[in-house]
């Protein structure tokens, strides 16, 4: 009789297939997986707790650095909250500008995870082309606000600058020569076979235990129940567009993939809508006093982020700082189910899975 | 079986005739749009160091002097020192926002690696020499004049 026994792997903090430092203790017998336990904590910069000593306007750049493949969901996040605190006003041309950056972003991130997922289990190819169309995207905040993920574009009241002459008949073009490209994403990657091997029927959860987790986002919406906050809770204009949510079937990690590619494609229907109705002028600041107060109170708003809830919680004073920030980073809380999926897992799914749940490890930590 | 495969090597067949999308950075330069955010440039003349940068700066890396107007006849300070720890600078353009009298504004410089850190710590003269790739628009006033409609 062969003795045999359990061995641990460390995988990360600095591994490429980890998409960030995020470590875990694997115990594994032969290929399969016996236990996993993440490790997070190794990009915590204490957002929080800083936000205690910043005023609200100061606090905007700290959010671009949580979940840095959206920045400008995060940017809402806090201006939403501040807002909805101090009862503010938003003009309409903010309005628009702010549903358009945020959904670009949307579809950059998704186009980020696709890219490096399909690394992930093997394929090359799809991240240069998916990098390629996330450049376009990038290219048009660079010229709106300056920067190219880190964009701290939203302030309490409205955005810091207006679109550019052209700008949203350059985003036009950009939906429409997206709309093509998803043709191109399809051809290459969706019937692919070796993907669909890889992908089909592993890390398959049910629609309670995503319940149990408190998963949001794609990763909920995979197991079939249609939940986004834009439709269920709607905030800033998007109870004026037109779109569906899509929702997956089997929950398993190829529809994981149909689900975030169909996000895209409902994305690109919000913003043509949204350039379409695109007011001619306008102000795009809304009356803020010189110095923000905000009323001493609660509030916790959740928005729909690309990767879930991004919730955000302001206990104010009535200074002009708030006295305690609190993110519910969607990424955090999909990382949870991560031991319960990998249990039982073959090793070499181990990164399909992980890849499969869309972590970015500045919003884990935060 | 391989149909798919086929497929998908159609599409790399078809993208060998586009154009390349890269660059030829550094071979060649890359022209950044006017909005970019690179490192600040200094007019000490335009300075009335009202301090407002230096306390809206998320990450405290700008300190500043000023010192009694030499002519007895004007008013006010002038500028004495004023630096940049470059270190924790995170541009993210407060300073420029709130500047009443647009004395610090953004360039377009990205070129920003040095050897030492000590080279980071950016003075007055420095930034003052920076006067290359001046960002042409600047959102002052928007902080300040609510409701305020920016060019």
């Amino acid at each position: 009789m062969l003795r045999t026994e359990e061995m641990l792997l460390n995988v990360g903090p600095q591994h490429p297939s980890t998409h960030g430092v995020l470590r875990l203790i694997v115990k594994i017998d032969g290929e399969m997986i016996v236990d996993a336990e993440p490790v997070i904590g190794y990009l915590h910069r204490g957002t929080e707790k800083l936000a205690e000593d910043l005023n609200y306007t100061q606090i905007i750049p700290y959010t671009d650095r949580m979940d840095y493949l959206s920045a400008m969901t995060n940017n809402y996040a806090i201006v939403h909250a501040t807002e909805q605190l101090m009862g503010l006003e938003i003009p309409e041309r903010a309005e628009y500008l702010r549903v358009i950056v945020m959904e670009l972003n949307r579809i950059a991130s998704h186009l980020v995870w696709m890219g490096t997922y399909l690394l992930d289990v093997g394929a090359m190819s799809p991240f240069l082309y998916a990098f390629r169309d996330r450049e376009e995207i990038l290219n048009l905040f660079n010229e709106l606000c300056g920067a190219r993920i880190t964009y701290n574009y939203m302030r309490v009241g409205g955005v810091k600058w207006d679109a550019p002459p052209g700008w949203i008949e350059k985003v036009g073009t950009f939906v429409e020569y997206m709309k093509k490209q998803m043709r191109d994403y399809h051809a290459l990657i969706t019937g692919n076979e070796i993907f669909i091997s890889r992908t089909k029927g592993v890390g398959v959860y049910s629609k309670e235990l995503a319940i149990q987790y408190g998963l949001s986002g794609a990763n909920l919406r995979v197991t079939g129940i249609d939940w986004d906050l834009r439709k269920k809770q709607p905030y800033s204009i998007y109870s004026r567009f037109e779109f569906d949510v899509p929702t997956g079937k089997t929950g398993d990690l190829y529809d994981k993939y149909l689900c975030r590619m169909n996000e895209v494609v409902e994305s690109l229907k919000i913003i043509e809508q949204a350039v379409n109705q695109f007011p001619e002028g306008g102000s795009i600041m809304g009356k803020v006093p010189r110095v923000l107060r905000v009323p001493e109170g609660e509030i916790y708003v959740g928005i729909e982020s690309p990767r879930g809830e991004l919730g955000c919680h302001i206990v104010s004073k009535g200074k002009d700082k708030p006295w305690r920030l609190k993110f519910r980073r969607p990424s955090f809380y999909n990382l949870q189910i991560l031991p319960v999926l990998l249990k039982g897992e073959n090793i070499s799914n181990l990164v399909a899975i992980l890849g499969g749940i869309d972590i970015v490890l500045g919003e884990v930590d935060c | 079986m391989v149909l798919g495969l086929v497929k998908g090597l159609g599409i790399t067949l078809k993208n060998m005739t586009k154009p390349r999308v890269t660059y030829r950075y550094p071979d060649e330069p890359l022209k950044m749009p006017d909005r970019f955010r690179g490192i600040q440039y200094l007019d000490p003349e335009k300075c009335i160091v009202c301090n407002q940068c230096a306390r809206i700066c998320p990450t405290d890396c700008i300190q500043l002097t000023g010192k009694k107007n030499p002519d007895p006849e004007k008013k006010g300070k002038v500028l004495d020192t004023f630096d940049i720890n470059f270190e924790i600078c995170i541009l993210c353009d407060l300073c420029t926002e709130v500047c009443p009298t647009e004395a610090i504004v953004m360039t377009n410089n990205y070129e920003l690696a040095v050897y030492s850190r000590d080279e980071l710590f950016k003075d007055i003269r420095w930034l003052h020499e920076n006067n290359q790739n001046i960002r042409s628009e600047n959102s002052t006033n928007l902080i300040k004049k609510p409701g305020g409609k920016t060019t």
